[in-house]
Order: C-alpha cells, then structure tokens, then sequence
C-alpha cells in the first residue's frame, strides 16, 4: 500500500510537472499567446519607386529589400510591376530586387510589398563579421586632424564598443577645430558617418553602415543611417548622432553597405518613397500564416495542425475532460447525485446544439413527458425492449412538435434539437425512471435536479471560450488535470453532504 | 465555511467513514473485483454457502430463459409462499414477496392480491435486467420465504427485519438490526425508509436506532423503544457473519442475516459495498474499529498466526463490545 502511494504521488508528481513544463515552454519559449484576444502588430510596407524612364533604351533597376534574416518575419511579399521583369539576388547579407524592361518610356512607377510581423522568428543565425581592417588613405592636413582626434578617443576608452561611441561623440563635436576640418562644413549625417569611418579604420576597428527603416505609421521617411561593428560575438548598432548605442526595437534594417537604396539604368530621377502602416491581428492566426514563411512548424504538430473541420470537433472534444473534471469535483467533494457518472457531461454536450436556457426547458419539459408516458406503459406490463421502443418513438413525436410549434410561433431555437441531443434525452428518461422505480420519485427528482445542476455546470465551463482556446492551444494542461484526477482517486475525505448526513452525531 | 470545517474536524475525531475513505482504503483495498460475481449473485452466494454449510434459505429454483417462466407453476406448486429475487438485484429492488394463495391467484406480503401473470411479468422484467447492477441480463431466484421470529414483532411493521455486520477480513466490526417501517413498504433497506438499530456485538442487546440521518428511540409506526432488546442466538449470527470472510474472500463486506422462526439464523446476502448509516445507528464511527482490526492483523501476521471465525468473533465482541447504556 505504502509503495502503491509512492508510485502515485510519483506518477502525478511526473505528469503535473510534464504538464506545466509543455505549456511553459509553449508559452515562453515559443511565445504562443495564452489568450485569443491578444493581438500582434502586422507592418505593410510600401516602396514606390519612381523613375522618368529613357526612351527607346532597357531599363534596369536595382533596389535593395530587407534581408529577411532579422527579428522580424515576413508574411507576404509582393513585388508589383507592369511589364517588367523581376529577380531577386543576395549578396554580402542584403537581397536585392531587379527590375528590368526592354523598353520604357515616360514615367514609371513600381511598387514592392512587405508585410511583416515581429513573432515567431526562427533560430537566429550567427552573426559573423570582419574584427579587423586596413586604414583608409589619408594625408597631409586630415591626417594629422584625424590623429588629433584619435588620442583622446583611444585615452577615454576600453574597448571597441566604447571606442566607437567615443569617436562618435568627438566627430558630433562641430566646435572641435579638427572635426571642422574633416568635415568641411557639411554636417549631414552622411557625411559625419564618412568621417567616423575614417577615424575607426585608421584604429583598425571595422565598420559598416546600416539603412533601416522606421516602422512608424503614415510618416514620411527616407531611410536611417546607423552604423555599426562586430565585436567576434555580436553586431554592435550605433547611432552617428548621438552616440547611442543599441538598435530601437522599430528599426528594420532595410540593407548594409555604402551603396545607394537605389541604382539605376536607362532612366533618371529615381524616386522612393515609404509608406507605412500597422494593423492589428489575432495573434494566432498570425502564427498560423506565419507558420507557412518561416521554419518555425511548432504548429504544425500541435491540433492547429489539423484541417479546419477536424480543428472544431477537437475544440469540443478537448473540453470533455473539464466538464468530467466538474463531475468529479462535484460528486467525490461535494456529494452531489447524479444520474450515472457521465450522462451529466453528455447533457452538457447536449446543451451545447440547443443552449442552455431552452435546453433546461426542453430537457425538463420532454423528461416530465417522457416519464409520464412511460409510468403509463408500467401498467400494460411491457417488456423493457418494447417498452423502451415507445419511449423513444414518442420523445422524437415529442421533440417534433416541439420544433414545429416554435417554428410557427418564430422561435428558431426549437429547431436546434437535433440527433444527439435526443438519443441523450431518451437515455435519460429511461435511466431516470428505473432510478424512479428503484429508489422512489423522491430520489429520482433529486438525481435529476443533481444531473441538471452538474449539466449546466459543466456546460458553463466547457463554453468559456478563454479556457478553450487556452486547453486547445496548450493540450498539455490536461496532463496537469490528470495529475488532480489521480489525486482525488485516492482523496479520503468527507464529502460536503456526508458533513450534513453525519449532523446527527454532534447533537449530543 | 467556518463551522463546515468544525463539522469535519469533530467528525474526524470520532472516526466517522465517509464514503470516500470507505472506497478507497476498504473497498478499493480488501475487495477484489473478480471475487464482487460471488456476492452480486446470489444465486452464487448461496451455492457457495450451501458448499461451505452455512445456513440460507432454501432455494426452490431458478428461471434463466424468457421459456424457463412456464416452470414457474412447477417451481412454486408444493409453496403456498414464496419470494421471487433477481439474482444481481441490488437495494432490494425487483423482490417479490408472496405470502398466500386467494382463489388462484397470489397474495403478496402488503395484502395485494396478483395474478399469475404479473409475477410472470415481473420475472421477465428480472430477466431483462430492469433490477441488476448495470442493466444486463440477469436470472431469477424463487426461494423460501422468512418467517421472522415474532421478536421483533413489537419493533417491525411488515417485512422481514434483517440483521446487517459488517466484516472487515473475517472480524465483525458493528452490526446493526434494520427494521422495516410503513414509509419502506416492508424493506429493510434505510434509504428506504427502514430503521437502523445498533446492536452491542457482546450481548446482542440492541442500543439506540437511525431512521433517515436521525438517531431516534424509538419506532414510528409502533412506538415501542427500540432499544434494550435482547436479540436470540447472538453469538450464532456472529460466526455465522465471520465465516463469511471464507466463503467469499472479500475483506470488507456487509453480511446481511435473518432470524426465521424455525430455522434460526440464515444468510440473506453479502454485500460489497456496505452503507455508512450504520455508524449512525450505534452512534460510533467505523474508522477507529476498522483501525484497531488492522493493527491485530498485522500483529497476527507477524506472528503467523491465522484465528478461526470464533476467535476472530471473541475479539471483537471484547474490543468493541458493552458499549454504555444511554443515560
């Protein structure tokens, strides 16, 4: 006995802890949302490239697109274009888009389409990039500004990070002579990002400019600069403003290099434009679609994976454990009678086709009907089989007048009653009135109000659509329920009513 | 809530059973499910008890098949009365009990004149199962009918009283008499409406009574005081309960026994899941027993000993039995 209680309490201990450990890692590591209400944002990215084509030439033009390879994940994407051409290559960790016509003339417009969203990426990959560099050339006057600028840099410093946001600081210095000097009078970020690059490589300490774009809805923008270099471990993103380091989390690096977003051939006046805007999505569907673009199928083997049909049937059925849960809690704790162990989960379903307002009603009214007939049928001394016969016949009479009346009357919910719920309806009479029979209409009334009150009960809980979202989605929770229903398989306890039944022992 | 969790503690205190620790450290643990056949039919019950010589009460025949129910004339010629029972019955449901014949046709206990077909009628519902555990087919048991011995007749409307100890591995714990009343139509069943009488298992006296959750003193529908009477031939149902343990197997069961006038005592029926009224009825809670039991078979055990259904009884009625008159 005592190595049978070690044996469970180490079986529960086992699922409860699996239990919690599935959906913890479904909801942490995987980021699965634990409600359906929970939405993600949904980025749609517009670049509309303009261009004033030249007549009786091949056009050619090369625009860079996101890489694809960052947090973000990308749900569609569409390149829109008349009568051009479209290829997309990747070189040096960008991707680019050419579009290419043999003849063009006047003004062109192409689009291209993103729309992404920030969950559900896949493995990062490892980030790789060069530690070191050769100096750029430079001489006479710079060079001597440039080692001016240096010395401080390299006092002030410990390292490459702090090396890089030092440089930055001193070269935003327009008041320092020697920044004067290498900038020669433009201040543009362009420029100053020019000037850091010189003085980081003349210090060996590689770096590499990086265009993103803001994801800020309806705002007109031109692509970011930022700068940034890798430490042998991880990609370091500065800001050549300010210094600041680290990349917002609403930047999307649209590509890397010293090369114009756009290149052109055979036109003039190349033109882009952003357009953005968000929008919002339930955070599962959004996992779904994401699903199919990245290489995170985590879905793929959970019940989302089913067909659709298959999907709403397991939505029920998932439930079933809960509402066995609520009989089991009800009659082992509270002491509740019911009509057998389960018929009370059956009804449930029941109340599911016909709701429970009109199911209660109908199940009272058609089990009042059922039990009068049948009582009539004791006294013509039928056997069970033939008897049992009737009684079915007359609940589908019944159950048919019922819709047709309500028809009538412009109730639709009298037409809800359908196979299921009426096979359970007979079942129900009959068990009823042998519990009738057996124990008297007194205990039969108690059991049915019992069954009722568990029916509704449960059916209560299997509807709360939170908690079906929540068990479908995280099926491992009832492993955890399993874990309580083996526990209370060995509760010994009193059960709420025996605390009642047993008053007479304390009246002394 | 709060004087709920008083209720529980002082119900705990003095080791009242509730049904969830009756299953799962009693039923569950000294019950073997292969061995419930042996109880839940009484047909086998009684062929078991017939082979091991304990008293039953004689069985006239059974009806196995729908054809079988033409017996029934031969079966029940030689009786003028009689008790028709479905094998697996359970809460003594589907029994019918004759007393008399009138002018051909029956007279059942309660005074009911039938016909010949209504106890047909009622066998073929026994067959198809309308009374067993679960709903499957069943037999039918026509078997002799008790006489109660006239003790009783003071502190019983109709039916036959029964007297009901519950065995746990062969050692009689508490027994208790049941007393049909005019609400349990001549059952003796408590849910029913039956009185339950706590009986000392040391002298047979019977102490104060339950009747629907409530102690009472009395009989409703006579009124005489059920208590301070002195039961015939107890040390006999004693053993009788105790060597039922060998007869079925079962540790924990309820022995269900009546007193004929003739024949003295005679097993009814063993029951494997006994009710908790019982602990009402002689105002003592069955955990602390069952408990004690327990630790002297462990102690037995250790020592290698196994007792006899005597000395299993003389335990018994020494440990748990003269209980205190009420004052």
């Amino acid at each position: 006995m005592r190595a049978l209680t070690l044996h469970l309490k180490v079986l529960i201990f086992l699922l409860v802890t699996l239990g919690i450990a599935i959906t913890a890692y479904q909801i942490f590591i995987l980021g699965i949302p634990v409600t359906e209400d929970e939405t993600d944002d949904l980025w749609n990215i517009d670049a509309k490239v303009e261009f004033q084509a030249n007549p009786r030439e091949p056009v050619k033009l090369q625009m860079y697109v996101p890489p694809l390879n960052q947090e973000f994940v990308s749900l569609n994407e569409s390149f829109i274009s008349n009568n051009y051409g479209v290829s997309i290559n990747r070189a040096d960790g960008n991707r680019r888009v050419t579009w290419s016509a043999r003849r063009a003339s006047g003004n062109q417009t192409l689009y291209y389409r993103l729309v992404l969203t920030k969950r559900y990426s896949g493995e990062q990959t490892k980030a790789t990039g060069p530690i070191f560099r050769d100096s750029l050339p430079v001489e006479g006057a710079e060079k001597i500004a440039a080692e001016a600028l240096l010395s401080p840099i390299r006092q002030h410093s410990a390292d490459v990070e702090t090396f890089i946001s030092e440089a930055i600081k001193r070269v935003n210095n327009v008041n320092d002579d020697n920044v004067r000097l290498l900038l020669g009078g433009d201040s543009a970020t362009a420029n100053k990002a020019r000037v850091i690059d010189l003085l980081l490589s003349i210090a060996h300490v590689p770096m590499e400019r990086v265009h993103t774009v803001r994801l800020l809805s309806d705002v007109a923008q031109t692509p970011e600069l930022w700068l940034r270099s890798f430490n042998g471990d991880k990609w370091l993103y500065f800001n050549p403003e300010t210094g600041e380091q680290g990349l917002p989390q609403d930047r999307l690096v649209w590509w890397t290099g010293d090369e114009p977003l756009v290149s052109l051939e055979g036109g003039r006046n190349p033109q882009v434009t952003f357009t953005l805007n968000s929008s919002e999505m339930n955070a599962i569907r959004l996992a779904k679609l994401t699903d199919a673009n990245t290489d995170a199928d985590f879905l793929e083997y959970s019940l989302y994976g089913l067909p659709l049909q298959t999907q709403q049937t397991y939505q029920i059925m998932i439930m079933i454990p809960i509402g066995v849960l609520v009989i089991l809690i009800l009659r082992n704790l509270g002491g509740l009678q019911t009509l057998g162990t389960f018929t009370p989960v059956l009804i449930a379903l029941a109340f599911r086709e016909t709701q429970i307002g009109f199911g209660i009603i109908l199940f009272t009214v058609i089990t009042a009907l059922g039990l009068s007939l049948r009582s009539y049928l004791e006294h013509l001394k039928l056997q069970m089989l033939p008897r049992l016969s009737v009684v079915l016949t007359f609940v589908v009479v019944l159950i048919a007048i019922i819709s047709l009346f309500s028809h009538k009357l412009g109730l639709e919910r009298g037409l809800s009653v359908s196979l299921f719920p009426m096979v359970i309806l007979t079942m129900t009479i009959e068990r009823l009135s042998i519990t009738w029979e057996e124990r008297g209409g007194g205990h039969a009334f108690k059991v049915a109000v019992g069954t009722l009150i568990a029916a509704s009960l449960s059916f209560m809980l299997m509807n709360i659509p939170e908690l079906t979202y929540f068990i479908f989605t995280f099926p491992a929770v009832l492993l955890i329920m399993v874990g309580f229903m083996l526990a209370m398989g060995r509760y010994r306890g009193y059960r709420l009513t025996e605390l009642f039944r047993f008053k007479a022992f304390l009246k002394d | 809530m709060f004087g709920l969790i008083k209720t529980w503690k002082a119900l705990e205190a003095k080791g009242i059973m509730g049904i969830n620790r009756r299953n799962a450290d009693y039923v569950l643990k000294y019950n073997k499910r292969n061995l419930y056949p042996i109880v839940d039919d009484k047909i086998i019950t009684k062929e078991r008890a017939i082979a091991a010589g304990i008293d039953v009460p004689e069985m006239y025949g059974v009806i196995e098949t729908e054809k079988d129910i033409e017996k029934l004339k031969d079966i029940v010629k030689d009786h003028a009365d009689f008790v028709v029972k479905p094998a697996q019955g359970a809460g003594g449901d589907g029994i019918l009990v004759i007393a008399d014949r009138f002018e051909g046709r029956y007279r059942t206990v309660s005074g009911k004149i039938i016909t010949h077909d209504e106890i047909e009628h009622q066998i073929s519902n026994i067959l198809t199962g309308l009374y067993s555990l679960g709903g499957h087919r069943d037999r039918a048991l026509i078997e002799y009918r008790v006489t109660p011995d006239p003790i009783f007749k003071s502190i019983s409307y109709e039916g036959v009283p029964d007297i009901r100890i519950i065995v746990l591995m062969g050692y009689p714990v508490m027994a208790m008499l049941r007393l049909p009343t005019r609400q349990s139509g001549g059952k003796a069943n408590l849910h029913q409406g039956a009185i339950g009488v706590g009986v000392d298992l040391a002298t047979g006296i019977t102490l104060r009574g339950t009747w629907l959750n409530n102690k009472i003193t009395k009989h409703p529908d006579t009124t005489n005081a059920v208590d301070g009477v002195q039961l015939p031939n107890w040390d006999g149902f004693m053993t009788l309960a105790a060597g039922c343990y060998e007869l079925c197997g079962l540790g924990y069961i309820g022995v269900d026994m009546v007193l004929d006038e003739e024949k003295g005592p005679l097993i009814l029926e063993l029951n494997a899941r006994p009710g908790l009224n019982i602990q009402i009825a002689n105002d003592c809670g069955l955990t602390h027993r069952a408990h004690a039991v327990e630790t002297r078979l462990e102690e037995l055990k250790a020592k290698g000993i196994k007792e006899t259904p005597e000395e299993r009884v003389k335990f018994a009625q020494e440990l748990f039995g003269h209980v205190p008159p009420h004052a």
